[in-house]
């Protein structure tokens, strides 16, 4: 990035006055060290609360280590920690309810989203007083949001059962409780899809749209062959952000379900959060947390590999 | 931007179906929080009452409690400084890290660029696991620095993805006239590149205390009872002696995500880049 090639003719800006003397040579070994100096403290950071912690995780999934324990004074006991947990029915049937509420919930808040967009991004007036209202929910609070569906889904008090007349313990029984944390992420999240998808609408060259009509194309096949096609970015970044941000579902329900009844709503953060701060087994919890961390790597470079794919080609 | 194409009365026709649609998926998003806001405005009897009442005199009473609760107005002061003070340090730290990355090729780039995007797109229960037993050892947990620091490990690869974005899209002829009128590379980002950087530290700054502000986990194990932040403060008054405090409960949700509500149409414009960072740029 040197400059010494070109020929910048412009004033400089008031504030910055010439090079003095005493800068000289000490100076220009200093200034290439900018870039190092700028990210250090970064690096630094980094390192305390982001490095540091998960080598140290790491290091207490493979003990037996209790709080009252020195911070190194776990007993080795090479995998055995990572074997109670594929062995602990609670785990493995954490692992199959985050997968599946993953998925259920991305996909209908794609679809949805997905349509909110294009309904969004038709030119009408007062559109923007619309979309302000549809995108609450992801601006608010989630725990709030979560607490507000709690209410509503109340067995005596709460709205729903008033509406059907009935006294249904949403909350309470396993096929309904994990409905209604689904329920919940969607009406909280959808918004968040509509937002990237119509952002990327916005953008999208009108030109292939224009052509398609004028060769006669329906909407219906200007939308599959054109608009879909060209919008696939978009989707793809909304798609990892959304799975990303599911797997670690934990405030909702935290708040709704506490992950039962009858661990119907167990999902991985809510399981690995009892094992820790619940039942103080931090190296189970640590192992847990691993098996999260990996899970989330694999499909972040999956995401990149496929989106990066795309754009080279 | 899609129009509505057809003959006058069609278009019409679309137009109210439209509007139709999106009118009522925005009265079924919305409703639940107007629900609650009429919960907390009535009384603990009308609460109870069943059916639902649908006409009733608003009280203010729920919301004068609350708020004349020296514990909550503490949760306040706190949500306020631990956030505040993690938006702050992770701008003082991220922002010149994200001009070097949008300026200057250095070792290990990449590498620290990837070791970001992991770190926004880890599980935050993954980090928080090892976090509190080593802020505990040090004698940090329950501490709001220890709040400080976990906020971020979200808010600082948020900071420098934002603000990488924007340095690359800054026009660089400026520094570099600076860098040949000898201003050197520290002075011309002190005295250059930071102002014009205002507006986008300004959206990474709005962005990042909102996630501050809307956390839980983080908090709810960080913190105690003199530390704790709002949302947490929150949720202590549905687990009271007395059972749920209903009227604590739902004017205390009501509070704190009114700031949101506000500073997040300050942000509007922002938002999307805020949310698409962390994505893989083309």
């Amino acid at each position: 990035m040197d400059a010494s090639g070109r020929d910048v003719v412009r004033l400089v800006p008031v504030g910055v006055r010439g090079a003095d003397k005493g800068w000289g040579l000490r100076g220009f070994s200093l200034d290439r060290a900018f870039p190092a100096v700028a990210v250090l403290p970064t690096f630094v950071v980094m390192l305390c609360i982001f490095g540091i912690p998960l080598l140290f995780s790491l290091y207490l999934s493979f003990t037996g280590w209790a709080l009252d324990q020195a911070l190194m004074g776990g007993r080795f006991v090479g995998l055995a920690n990572y074997e109670d947990l594929l062995n602990d029915p609670a785990f493995v049937g954490s692992l199959g309810i985050t997968f599946g509420y993953t998925a259920a919930a991305v996909a209908a808040q794609m679809a949805l989203g997905l349509a909110i967009a294009l309904l969004l991004n038709i030119d009408l007036p007062y559109m923007r007083v619309l979309r302000t209202a549809l995108v609450v929910p992801m601006m608010i609070t989630p725990i709030v949001g979560a607490l507000c569906w709690k209410l509503l889904l109340e067995p005596s008090l709460g709205f729903f059962n008033y509406l059907i007349g009935q006294k249904i313990v949403w909350l309470g029984m396993p096929a309904t409780a994990l409905a209604s944390v689904w329920v919940v992420s969607v009406w909280q999240s959808t918004p968040y899809v509509a937002l990237i998808l119509l952002a990327g609408l916005r953008s999208l060259p009108t030109e292939p749209l224009e052509a398609a009509a004028i060769d006669g194309a329906s909407r219906r096949q200007s939308f599959w062959h054109i608009t879909l096609p060209l919008l696939r970015p978009y989707l793809l970044v909304a798609l990892l952000l959304r799975v990303i941000f599911e797997f670690r579902a934990f405030d909702n329900i935290y708040a709704l379900t506490g992950g039962g009844p009858a661990n119907a709503t167990m999902v991985l953060s809510m399981f690995t959060y009892l094992t820790s701060f619940v039942r103080f087994d931090f190296s189970l919890g640590a192992a847990a947390s691993w098996i999260m961390l990996l899970i989330s790597m694999i499909t972040c470079l999956f995401f990149i590999a496929t989106i990066r794919r795309r754009d080279t080609y | 931007m899609a129009a509505v194409v057809g003959s006058r009365r069609m278009r019409r026709l679309q137009a109210g179906l439209v509007y139709a649609v999106l009118t009522a998926l925005a009265a079924i998003f919305l409703f639940p929080l107007f629900w609650v806001f009429g919960l907390s405005l009535k009384t603990r009897l009308q609460v109870f009452a069943d059916p639902p009442l649908f006409i009733w005199w608003p009280t203010l009473e729920n919301y004068v409690d609350v708020l004349s609760r020296s514990d909550f107005l503490l949760a306040f002061v706190n949500t306020l400084v631990v956030a505040g003070s993690a938006v702050t340090l992770s701008l003082c730290v991220g922002v010149p890290a994200a001009y070097a990355f949008a300026r200057f090729p250095f070792t290990g780039r990449s590498f620290l660029f990837f070791a970001l995007l992991v770190m926004r797109m880890l599980p935050p229960i993954a980090v928080l696991v090892p976090m509190y037993v080593l802020f505990s050892k040090l004698g940090l947990a329950t501490t709001r620095l220890s709040v400080v620091l976990a906020y971020a490990t979200f808010a600082l690869p948020l900071v420098v993805w934002i603000m990488r974005g924007f340095f690359e899209d800054l026009p660089k002829e400026l520094e570099e006239s600076a860098w040949i009128d000898g201003a050197g590379r520290y002075r011309a980002f002190v005295h250059i590149v930071l102002p014009l950087a205002k507006p986008g530290m300004v959206a990474a700054g709005i962005l990042c205390l909102q996630l501050a502000w809307n956390d839980f986990l983080f908090a709810a194990v960080l913190t105690n009872n003199a530390t704790q932040t709002l949302p947490v403060k929150m949720m202590s008054f549905s687990a009271g002696d007395s059972g749920v405090d209903w009227g604590g409960l739902t004017a205390s949700g009501m509070l704190v995500i009114l700031p949101v509500i506000i500073f997040s149409f300050a942000a509007q414009r922002h938002l999307v880049a805020g949310l698409s960072s962390g994505a893989v740029k083309g």
